[in-house]
């Protein structure tokens, strides 16, 4: 009695009606692909099309300058006169153009020195930016370091780390001679070993495996050949 | 005495029984009774009831009902002032809502001008320095007030089952806040904002495998510049703001939805009818029986059908079982009052 009202009936129960053999094929008493369900999956879809033609494009539109390298900038800074081989002279140019004052940074610029098996002829620019966290570094000619007033960073005459929390050498400017005049152009982090590798950030390792933990990026110029 | 079960409604063919049924004595109104009830409803919902305007809106929104349920729930007792904590830091998200909308009246995002229009709105519009002060003396007191929430939550154990979700949520909410700390301080474009805004990214990007991609991210580049400025003013105006308050409807909704802790110091009491934990070992189901009708009947008297149902249910084997033995598990529910069992466990 009370269980005819259960029209799900379970499968032990023979069906009321025994319909004939569908036609077209396909269709059949108790098919697996409703009506309904194609309607949902249909409706499901198509929503999800729509929202991905909004999305994908907004989200790639500002992942992008992790994509995008920035014009390479070169800037005079001074005569070859001015720079000496055994001491820095402090330089101020635009990295970032575009946004002003907070655009320009420093950099200590000196000649090559034969000490440290440099080759005479070029130019050294070291950037002020720690190593630790991007406080600005000063160049100290009584103790011939850089040091950061901090947290206690202190790099030697190369810019390579002999004291404190920062994790590599001081980061440095690529630098060419153009009539007279010494230009600086794209930032580049050094190794340990003052080897040329891709800008990194402060704080990141460019040396032993936990350089692993920093990959370089697409947005930074690739370091000058040495 | 003996109470009479009310039966399941069958749901097609057979007469519902009559007693103990409320559907089923609809149709036992007597026709003016029913034509006054249609008169009453044809007013309520005619052009003379619309001059209740409010009673109009709360017909088609029910919202004296929505009204009850935030506002006149029940809170348990002990509830205190500690608890004014999550309201006192959501007023303070709607101001800094407000405030940040009329800050952008004048604020303009632009690294040559965003310092200037800041400026000129503190100085020279009148009370631009009250409306900025309260947008950015609010900005630090929306965090001290999330941590103050957040440890009344932890202090009172009201994170635990089943609110360990809201705690979730709430962390969210912690986080979002501070990315809009973060993103609010580079917006007035002078040295303070934009150095703290460098180092922030630094130590972003000195996160293991993704922190150099996500600086990239945020600066849109691998330096601080003009865009930096406008992404940070985005995330800060439209994106994060829009996620907080979805989230904040979220939260809301779950601790209407679950109720409010009671402070660790207030006994909890038990509802009329409820299980004595100790006479209820785990699986072992006792049995009362000489209360189970009395206090079944007593809990039935003020309820509606369908709870009656519910509560009618144990004994209805009960009397058969009178003269057993207690507590030899013959699983039937208990549903006496609890200390005076004598199954002790």
């Amino acid at each position: 009695m009370s269980d005819s009202e259960n029209n799900n009936s379970p499968a032990e129960d023979p069906p009321r009606v025994t319909l004939p053999d569908a036609e077209p094929r396909g269709y059949f008493e108790g098919e697996s692909m409703t009506r309904r369900k194609v309607f949902t999956t249909a409706s499901l879809a198509l929503g999800g099309v729509a929202s991905m033609a909004v999305v994908l494009p907004v989200v790639g539109f500002a992942v992008a300058p992790l994509f995008e390298r920035g014009r390479e900038r070169w800037e005079a800074v001074g005569k070859l006169d001015d720079f000496g081989s055994e001491t820095y002279k402090q330089v101020v140019f635009t990295e970032t153009p575009g946004i002003g004052e907070v655009g320009k940074t420093t950099a200590y610029v000196r000649k090559g020195n034969p000490e440290f098996d440099e080759d005479p002829d070029e130019y050294l620019a070291v950037s002020t930016r720690c190593a630790h966290l991007g406080c600005p570094v000063r160049f100290v000619q009584a103790a011939k370091n850089f040091i950061c007033p901090c947290h206690g960073g202190v790099y030697d005459f190369e810019g390579k780390r002999i004291g404190g929390p920062p994790v590599r050498p001081l980061d440095r400017f690529q630098t060419r001679v153009r009539n007279d005049h010494v230009e600086v152009g794209p930032r580049y982090s050094v190794t340990n070993q003052l080897k040329a590798v891709r800008a990194r950030d402060p704080g990141e390792f460019t040396g032993g495996i936990w350089e692993y933990l920093y990959p370089p990026r697409p947005s930074t110029f690739p370091p000058p050949s040495n | 005495m003996k109470l009479s079960l009310p039966k399941r409604k069958s749901k097609q063919g057979e007469p519902a029984p009559a007693e103990g049924d409320a559907v089923a004595a609809e149709p036992e109104l007597s026709r003016s009774e029913r034509r006054a009830r249609k008169t009453a409803a044809a007013k309520h919902h005619s052009a003379e009831g619309a001059k209740d305007v409010a009673g109009w809106v709360d017909s088609r929104t029910n919202a004296t009902g929505i009204y009850t349920a935030l506002l006149s729930r029940h809170v348990p007792k002990g509830t205190n002032w500690f608890y004014t904590l999550g309201s006192a830091t959501m007023f303070i998200f709607a101001m800094q809502a407000i405030t940040g909308v009329f800050l952008a009246m004048y604020y303009v995002p632009s690294t040559t001008q965003a310092y200037a229009s800041i400026t000129h709105l503190t100085n020279d519009v009148w009370m631009g320095e009250f409306v900025r002060g309260m947008h950015k003396w609010g900005a630090s007191l929306m965090i001290i007030l999330i941590f103050l929430h957040m440890g009344r939550t932890f202090f009172f154990g009201a994170y635990k089952y089943p609110r360990e979700l809201n705690w979730v949520i709430g962390v969210v909410l912690l986080v979002l806040t501070t990315v809009m700390g973060l993103t609010g301080y580079l917006l007035p474009f002078d040295q303070r904002s934009l150095w703290a805004t460098v180092v922030a990214n630094n130590i972003t990007a000195s996160g293991p495998v993704v922190g150099p991609y996500l600086a990239d991210f945020l600066r849109a580049g691998p330096e601080v510049g003009a865009t930096t400025l406008s992404r940070f003013y985005a995330l800060h105006m439209m994106l994060i703001p829009g996620l907080i308050g979805a989230l904040i409807g979220a939260h809301l909704f779950l601790v209407v939805k679950l109720g409010t802790t009671a402070p660790p110091w207030v006994r909890g009491t038990r509802p009329k009818g409820a299980l004595d934990e100790q006479s209820v070992p785990a699986g072992v189901p006792s049995s009362d029986d000489a209360e189970v009708p009395v206090a079944a009947s007593a809990a039935a008297t003020d309820a509606d059908p369908a709870a009656t149902e519910s509560a009618a249910e144990p004994p209805a084997d009960a009397p058969a079982d009178a003269d057993e033995p207690d507590g030899d598990g013959d699983g039937q529910r208990p549903a006496a009052e609890p200390d005076e069992g004598e199954a002790s466990a």
